[in-house]
């Protein structure tokens, strides 16, 4: 496979007063799948656009294969694209759809038809290759527009949000499947969604976007763990806000001092950042610093919903076995199983 | 309520056809009468006969078939492309481009020629070649409805920005994905503006040029029968015009179908 690294340097980009792109730089490996993912108007949509050459940039440089491509055409980059809406070809059929990419490089049409053919197999559909786009389902025409973008054997795939108008199963399906043709083709991946688990499942880094600038780009594991801001902390999974008060790099919460990771030497009014899952929920009849609230049966783990005398609600995840006799207006102790916490100043 | 509709839809269907078919089976019953020597009234083709010996009737066919045809190349260059451009580009002046494109109805004949003709250079302006372009602008409410609901149903901006990414160019994707996606549109807004071309009276004759319909006029002014029998004729090629249209984009359809 042809992939190679993917570069956006210093990237800025305006729309009139707006600023979609403030000045972004970001560096893909060859055949890594990197996910841009943020709320909607963060320009992550934009910056897809510009690598495509669909969109042109105020400033900054766009490198593939450390080959400048900032103002090359878009049909010379050899970058395959999947849409958010259905992008298919209405008047061509799902293997006339594959086929069109080569058939613009002047491949020969008996060749491109086997490639075409190989690719739809490749996505499951081989019976479907004379349908016409109306006569197939939202994820199967997802399916061969993603057989169409490999069919020219992209340097780049630019996912733009290619399952959000896809019912949830499918969208499961699909984006398993996005992620094993990505691997066993090695091809270079940039992927936008607004959806984090989305995001988080299948790539090997996640950037975080909000205001136009990366807040952060790591591994989904770190992203999830370690968040560097509390805008990643409360964008990127569930996240308490508990209320307590700092002194100097210790915050005391629910009786104990736990370290700051981001001191900023202020003391005073601080909300902790716990995720639901470090927050541990034991029985203490008479001795509590929590009421029950509710508990919800989610399978293997069980969301417990409590409050605290001052009237914090705090969400706790545990196991389904040891939480069977939480039941509502139950007094409970919570503590924090971390030796680290974020805050964020209110 | 159903009862009432199943009767409903038949009897306007039926008044319909009554509306259409009895002024022209009277036409064409009028059309092939002639007149015996004796004044006594007589059904035969002569009156047919008499338009084939007429010198002038190829004559004005042809040259009407000729500006319509230009007219409908005018559409194919500068009205197709218009509506594309509008829907890849300009969405947000569509609404104002919708109103400006029925002023051709709503303003005068008598004000448009005059008005439209000032616009063009005088070299235009003494040839017949201007009416065309009057067609095409005249044609306008028509074509532009068409082609921009033709064009509403299809997301072209994605999907000629799918093919730019496959790597088609301009050129292209108008070609191999705008083009043919428009097809059944632009197949529409073809056929009105010759149909409308070649029967176009009202201007043709304010500016002072002869083409078939104005013919056809002048003709109805000696030989009345002879003129009906005229206007019977381009009535039935009208119609089969349309019905080979109608054939020809029904059994494209077909074919999409049958594909399956």
């Amino acid at each position: 496979m042809k992939s190679g690294t993917l570069e956006l340097i210093g990237i800025s980009r305006r729309f009139g007063q707006t600023i979609a792109l403030d000045n972004l730089n970001l560096t893909i490996g060859a055949g890594e799948l990197v996910a841009l993912l943020g709320p909607s108007g963060c320009g992550k949509t934009t910056a897809l656009r510009i690598v495509a050459g669909l969109e042109s940039s105020d400033a900054g440089v766009v490198k593939l294969k450390d080959r400048d491509v900032t103002n090359l055409s878009a049909h010379l980059r050899n970058m395959g694209m999947v849409f958010q809406s259905y992008s298919l070809f209405p008047n061509l059929s799902a293997v006339e759809n594959v086929e069109f990419g080569l058939k613009m490089r002047k491949v020969e049409k008996g060749n491109r038809r086997k490639q075409a053919l190989e690719l739809l197999e490749l996505v499951g559909l081989t019976t479907q290759s004379k349908r016409f786009p109306h006569q197939l389902s939202g994820g199967q025409q997802q399916r061969v527009a993603l057989a169409r973008a490999l069919a020219i054997q992209p340097e780049v795939l630019l996912l733009d949000e290619p399952l959000s108008a896809l019912d949830a199963q499918v969208r499961t399906n699909l984006r398993e499947e996005i992620r094993r043709l990505q691997l066993s083709l090695g091809t270079t991946t940039l992927f936008v969604t607004h959806d984090q688990e989305e995001a988080m499942a299948i790539s090997d880094r996640v950037g975080v976007m909000s205001n136009g600038h990366l807040e952060q780009i790591d591994t989904p594991d770190v992203l999830y763990n370690n968040p560097a801001s509390t805008f990643v902390a409360n964008f990127v999974g569930t996240m308490n806000h508990i209320p307590a008060e700092q002194q100097g790099d210790l915050v005391s919460i629910f009786g104990k001092s736990i370290r700051v990771k981001n001191p900023n030497g202020i003391s005073g009014s601080v909300s902790v950042l716990v995720r639901p899952e470090s927050i541990e929920v034991s029985r203490a009849a008479g001795s509590g610093n929590a009421k029950v609230i509710t508990r919800s049966f989610l399978g293997a783990s069980s969301q417990i919903i409590c409050q605290t005398p001052e009237g914090a609600v705090i969400q706790a995840l545990m196991p389904s076995n040891g939480s069977g006799d939480l039941h509502p207006g139950e007094d409970v102790a919570l503590s924090v199983m971390l030796s680290e916490v974020l805050v964020a100043h209110v | 309520m159903k009862k009432s509709l199943s009767i409903a839809l038949p009897s306007t269907l039926a008044i319909a056809a009554l509306f259409i078919f009895l002024p022209f089976g009277s036409s064409a019953e009028f059309s092939f009468r002639s007149y015996s020597p004796e004044g006594k009234l007589m059904h035969s083709f002569a009156p047919y006969q008499w338009i084939l010996q007429q010198p002038e009737f190829m004559s004005h066919l042809l040259l009407s078939f000729k500006l319509s045809l230009i007219a409908v190349a005018f559409t194919a260059i500068l009205v197709v492309p218009s509506v594309a451009w509008l829907h890849l580009k300009a969405q947000s002046f569509r609404s104002i481009i919708e109103v400006v494109t029925i002023l051709p109805l709503v303003i005068p004949v008598v004000a448009l020629s005059i008005g439209v003709q000032a616009a063009f250079p005088d070299w235009l302006q003494s040839t017949e070649y201007e009416l065309p372009l009057m067609y095409v602008i005249l044609s306008l409410p028509f074509t532009f409805r068409i082609l921009d609901n033709g064009l509403q149903a299809i997301p072209l901006k994605t999907i000629s920005e799918a093919s730019r990414g496959l790597g088609a160019n301009w050129p292209k994707t108008i070609i191999f994905v705008i083009a043919p996606v428009m097809r059944s549109a632009v197949a529409g807004a073809f056929f009105l503006t010759f149909a409308l071309s070649l029967g176009e009276f009202t201007l043709t004759s304010l500016l002072h040029w002869d083409t078939f319909p104005t013919w056809v006029t002048s003709v109805s002014q000696q030989n009345i029968i002879g003129a009906i029998a005229l206007s019977v004729f381009s009535l039935t090629v009208a119609f089969v015009v349309l019905l080979l249209v109608g054939l020809f984009s029904s059994q494209t359809k077909k074919r999409t179908e049958v594909a399956e």
